[in-house]
């Protein structure tokens, strides 16, 4: 197939070929290949449809003054998940309202488990402190996942 | 190359669930995603972020890819809007922008297809190499290091009498130029000049 290639060219490709390999990051490697860890998780996705950072960057001077630092919208076609971080925790809720299990998953691939009480408020305390995404069950079967949040 | 039937394999046994396909699909196609990044001159923490995104991406596209043998186009798409995404939003965050000059934001479509055709020949030598035997293997290693060692040195290291050196040099060469997976690169890739230039030039 590539008679047309020499042997100098075709080494000089050979060495471009592992450079290119040898440039990428272990980590990097490490992280797509961790990715796998979510194939064929049974979870509707749900789609990050508000961000407050979207709307009121200039505002980032004030956020202490703020209770609420950031406000985060994810929907799915079952249900909305209604996110609210203060200074110290996460705070959110379930619309349509209803009780369930939310679990937080870090990248690291840690999960933790918090319940979501009847009127479908929950609370993760602390935050993670680097990107995590939330997988809720609730009690009629819905079971959604949102995308990756970082606070 | 539309069609590798190894690329098409592995998307099948890793929607499949199998582990071994996924890591490799990582491994073959990680370079095309990690230079795309690059071309967006990002941070590491933000090629990380991307990274995570079009892997997890991709995971959850695996069993509805309509042509498997399309996931380097896609992968470089999904990369390249992803990039897209972080630096937009820097770019909001720091008001007047400093630092980022707006070539940043236009890293055309030629240039990405062009690394669609360097990631696919690259991906096809190595899977090449890795099909060589491990004389072979060594032999070329050692002559792709930089500075390239002397026949002497080859001779002192690998054990290879000095006046062989040159036809196993050829040898592995052709064996390589001869593998199944360099036969797998489709004919429209002929065109693409091996010195890495412009594609269909």
């Amino acid at each position: 197939m590539r008679d047309d290639w020499d042997d100098e060219r075709l080494l000089v490709a050979l060495g471009e070929a592992m450079k290119a390999r040898e440039a990428v990051p272990s980590w990097f490697i490490e992280t797509g290949k961790n990715a796998f860890a979510w194939h064929n998780i049974d979870a509707e996705l749900a789609q990050l449809t508000y961000d407050s950072n979207e709307d009121r960057l200039e505002a980032a001077a004030m956020r202490s003054e703020t209770a609420t630092i950031r406000a985060l919208t994810f929907t799915s076609a079952h249900l909305s998940l209604e996110l609210e971080v203060t200074e110290s925790s996460l705070l959110g809720q379930i619309i349509p309202p209803r009780a369930g299990a939310l679990e937080i998953h870090t990248r690291a691939g840690e999960i933790s488990t918090t319940e979501v009480d009847e009127i479908g408020c929950f609370a993760v305390d602390p935050i993670p402190d680097s990107p995590f995404r939330l997988r809720c069950r609730t009690a009629d079967g819905t079971d959604v996942l949102t995308g990756w949040i970082t606070i | 190359m539309r069609d590798d039937p190894q690329v098409v394999a592995l998307v099948t046994r890793a929607s499949g669930g199998d582990q071994d396909a996924w890591h490799q699909i990582v491994d073959r196609y990680a370079p095309l995603v990690y230079t795309i990044c690059t071309r967006y001159r990002l941070s590491n923490h933000d090629t990380e972020d991307v990274g995570q995104n079009v892997w997890l991406l991709l995971v959850e596209q695996l069993g509805k890819l309509r042509e498997p043998a399309a996931l380097p186009g896609w992968l470089a798409t999904t990369t390249a809007r992803e990039c897209l995404r972080v630096v937009t939003a820097a770019n909001k965050s720091e008001r007047l922008g400093t630092g980022l000059d707006d070539s940043v934001l236009f890293v055309d479509d030629t240039a990405i297809d062009e690394e669609i055709l360097m990631a696919e020949r690259n991906a096809a030598l190595r899977a090449a190499f890795a099909e060589l035997p491990p004389r072979c293997q060594q032999l070329l290693s050692m002559l792709l290091r930089d500075p390239p060692p002397s026949y002497a040195e080859i001779h002192a290291e690998l054990g290879i009498p000095v006046g062989s050196i040159g036809p196993q040099r050829a040898r592995c060469l052709d064996r390589l130029r001869r593998s199944s997976a360099l036969a797998a690169l489709g004919e429209g890739e002929n065109k693409i000049d091996i010195r890495g230039g412009e594609p269909g030039a």
